[in-house]
């Protein structure tokens, strides 16, 4: 068992990524191969052209909220790798707030530690963040939200998540699940929330079959729908949303609202990616796909995160996981940076698997990097050889679906439902009931 | 002051002669050496023969250029009088090659720069640069950034793209680019006799998606670059002639090219990739609403 205490994890997290920073420094002067993402070259052009009172989108590919550029303004005045100390410690953040969440909800100190360490010690996010990639604020903001709620912090929680929204467009698809989160037996006028919290019993509890329950709750939640809370929180995020937007318009007009929120919107790229999609795009892409076609291909990702909103709300933490997880699967492009979208959240949920390491949690990280490697030598037979094999690169993609699903569904097989919150109840009692 | 006066003019004067470049005299002055900040963005635009081209022409065509290379920019060139035939520069492909494989890849060329057997003690002092203007195909682009920090590494006065940058769009939806390149040749290289000069040059150069093919490859040519030399004279206030490099006398029935075969979709695949790719997202959505109904337990079991 890790006996390590918290501030020593993240002492070590940080020389950690302040290393590997400043290595990566040294490898784009001296070698050929750059360490630093493309990306963030992109950042820094936007942020430059800002600080000179110019339009980031001057750059070509520069995709984001000018909110991206402007927090790097100080790279073009004190230090070019600014951006990626604050990624880095973005990313230390998500470690902290993992273990916050965590600690609130009375996890075991050393379930605490082996979560954190999942995050701090992956070695996908700590390059991420020192390659200066800015995914790791977008997860420090979603897990900011997270602890808002649990805390019953409606205001604040919808303020970030409006700032976040407009930041980058995906965490829409928690709009939703955050909505039927704010349950009115929860969330009462001047009461905190009470949380269930983690018991050891978790391992031991058989899981059984509440479709009916879950169903009856939807309706509930369906049908009490304008409450409060959810009314202030769609108000204030809307507002915040529509706020941020209408500011950058009125700075950078329509091409800002082009490359920072309708691209990401309308995106097809034809050029190959880990997406199922990719090569039937390219070979549709001479003729433009019908609504139709459009439309059946957006079906399978709206009918998933339906349901798995609708299953797993309340439990709102895994349903944020599993709706990201199945969002990355079904997105017509998945590039790597897609997946620290959930892996922020993924030692949020183990507290509460069955799943054993040994060996079925094993199987599952291996299955999972072994179909993206199955398809990354697909991609360099490609790119970097030269050779025609798009149909085994489509093929590779497909198996890549095939273990994203297959894993999603074993994590929701073993997972034991617990919703966030209880009710409140006039009889104090030690014996906690989480129904 | 009279002088001051007319080196002004003369500023002038160099500005619109280098827009319409090799046009007349270079007049240079301490004025003209220093920076000013009102002056670098036209100083930008004037130096680029692409961007003229580009100013005239919506896209880059082998037609229009050759016309604008052969006529429009004639009237810029300095005269050679038939006896100079003798002097001068001569620049020429030696080398042109593709090197690497994929869809990253570089192109080599090796341009060799002979002064002639006859110095042109006449002619004052002056700083020349060697300028290479490679046109890029349908289907291959250059990265503007790329070049960028390629020109700090090499040291070359200037490096730019023009035409379609665009990074990302497939070839059947861009339009064609030119890279253009401005290599230091020296001073005075034009006092000096039968004096030889190796330009080497690396390009990197990616290749974009291809329209579908039935071979599953698309096979795109690169030809030689245009090379031009552009002196500035310095010290006099009268027009001067700068120098126009065509390529070798010899090489009109030389043309070299490379070529890159670059992977294509096949038609052939179309409906087998959406009916399959289809079919699978179905399956998977089937499978996670059925696991998702299945398994979303509740409630925990009551304890005895």
């Amino acid at each position: 068992m890790i006996s390590l205490k918290p501030g020593s994890i993240f002492l070590i997290s940080a020389i950690f990524r302040v290393g590997l920073i400043l290595y990566g420094e040294w490898q784009d002067a001296h070698m050929e191969v750059r360490y630093t993402d493309v990306d963030y070259l992109v950042f820094s052009d936007a942020a430059s052209l800002m600080a000179s009172g110019q339009s980031p989108y001057k750059r070509t590919t520069y995709r984001y909220s000018p909110l991206l550029a402007f927090l790097l303004i100080p790279n073009s005045f004190i230090a070019g790798s600014w951006g990626k100390f604050l990624f880095s410690a973005s990313d230390l953040f998500v470690g902290l707030f993992i273990r916050i969440i965590l600690k609130q909800r009375k996890v075991p100190d050393h379930i605490c530690t082996y979560s954190m360490l999942i995050w701090l010690f992956n070695p996908f996010t700590f390059t991420i963040g020192t390659r200066g990639n800015c995914e790791p604020i977008v997860c420090a903001v979603i897990l900011w939200i997270i602890i808002c709620l649990i805390n019953g912090n409606v205001v604040q929680a919808a303020c970030w998540y409006g700032l976040i929204v407009h930041f980058r467009i995906y965490p829409i698809i928690y709009a939703l699940p955050i909505v039927l989160f704010l349950d009115p037996r929860f969330f009462q006028s001047g009461v905190k929330p009470l949380l269930c919290d983690w018991t050891s019993d978790q391992g031991k509890i058989r899981q059984i079959n509440s479709q009916v329950t879950n169903q009856f709750d939807a309706w509930i939640a369906f049908k009490s729908i304008f409450t409060r809370s959810r009314i202030l929180f769609g108000l204030i995020s809307g507002s915040v949303f529509l706020l941020c937007t209408g500011f950058f318009f009125q700075l950078y007009g329509w091409e800002f609202l082009h490359e920072a929120l309708l691209y990401h919107l309308t995106r097809t790229d034809p050029r190959h990616n880990f997406s199922i999609y990719f090569y039937h795009i390219y070979l549709n892409y001479e003729r433009d796909l019908s609504v139709l076609e459009k439309l059946i291909s957006f079906l399978p990702q709206f009918i998933v995160q339906l349901v798995l909103v609708f299953c797993f709300a309340k439990d709102l933490v895994f349903c944020f996981f599993v709706q990201t997880v199945a969002f990355v699967a079904f997105n017509k492009v998945i590039t790597a940076q897609y997946f620290v979208w959930f892996f922020c959240l993924l030692p949020l949920i183990l507290p509460w698997t069955n799943m054993k390491f040994k060996w079925q949690g094993l199987c599952c990280i291996l299955l999972w990097m072994g179909a993206q490697t199955h398809w990354l030598l697909w991609g360099y037979m490609l790119e970097f050889k030269g050779k025609n094999v798009f149909l085994q690169l489509w093929m590779a993609s497909l198996l890549f679906l095939a273990a994203n699903t297959f894993i999603l569904i074993l994590l929701i097989r073993h997972h034991n439902y617990a919703p966030v919150f209880r009710q409140h109840t006039g009889l104090k009692t030690k014996q906690k009931k989480c129904e | 002051m009279s002088t001051r006066k007319c080196c002004r003019l003369c500023l002038n004067q160099k500005l619109v002669i280098l827009w319409m470049f090799f046009s007349g005299a270079i007049v240079s002055s301490s004025e003209v050496e220093t920076n000013r900040p009102s002056d670098s963005r036209n100083s930008d635009d004037w130096k680029y023969i692409l961007r003229s081209y580009f100013d005239r022409y919506e896209n880059l065509h082998d037609s229009s250029f050759e016309h604008f290379m052969a006529h429009e920019l004639s009237s810029s060139l300095c005269q050679v009088t038939p006896e100079n035939r003798n002097r001068g520069v001569r620049l020429s492909v030696r080398e042109l090659s593709l090197v690497g494989e994929g869809s990253h890849r570089q192109l080599s060329l090796s341009i060799g720069l002979q002064t002639g057997a006859e110095s042109i003690p006449e002619l004052p002092s002056h700083v020349c640069e060697v300028i290479i203007i490679q046109r890029l195909p349908l289907g291959v682009f250059a990265d503007p950034f790329e070049l960028q920090s390629l020109q700090k590494r090499m040291g070359f006065r200037n490096m730019a793209v023009f035409g379609d940058t665009n990074l990302e769009l497939p070839s059947f939806r861009s339009n064609r680019s030119a890279v253009e390149v401005h290599i230091d040749a020296g001073s005075d290289i034009l006092f000096m006799q039968n004096r030889g000069m190796e330009i080497n040059i690396q390009l990197p150069l990616h290749a974009r998606y291809q329209p579908l093919d039935e071979s599953g490859y698309s096979i795109i040519e690169i030809g030689e670059p245009d090379m031009l030399m552009r002196c500035s004279m310095e010290g006099k206030q009268h027009k001067q002639s700068c120098l126009f490099m065509s390529p070798d006398d010899n090489a009109k029935s030389r043309i070299s090219t490379v070529e890159w075969k670059i992977p294509a979709g096949k038609n052939a695949h179309a409906g087998f990739v959406s009916v399959v790719t289809f079919i699978t997202a179905s399956l998977s959505t089937v499978s996670i609403v059925y696991a998702s109904m299945f398994w979303s337990g509740t409630q925990n079991m009551k304890q005895p």
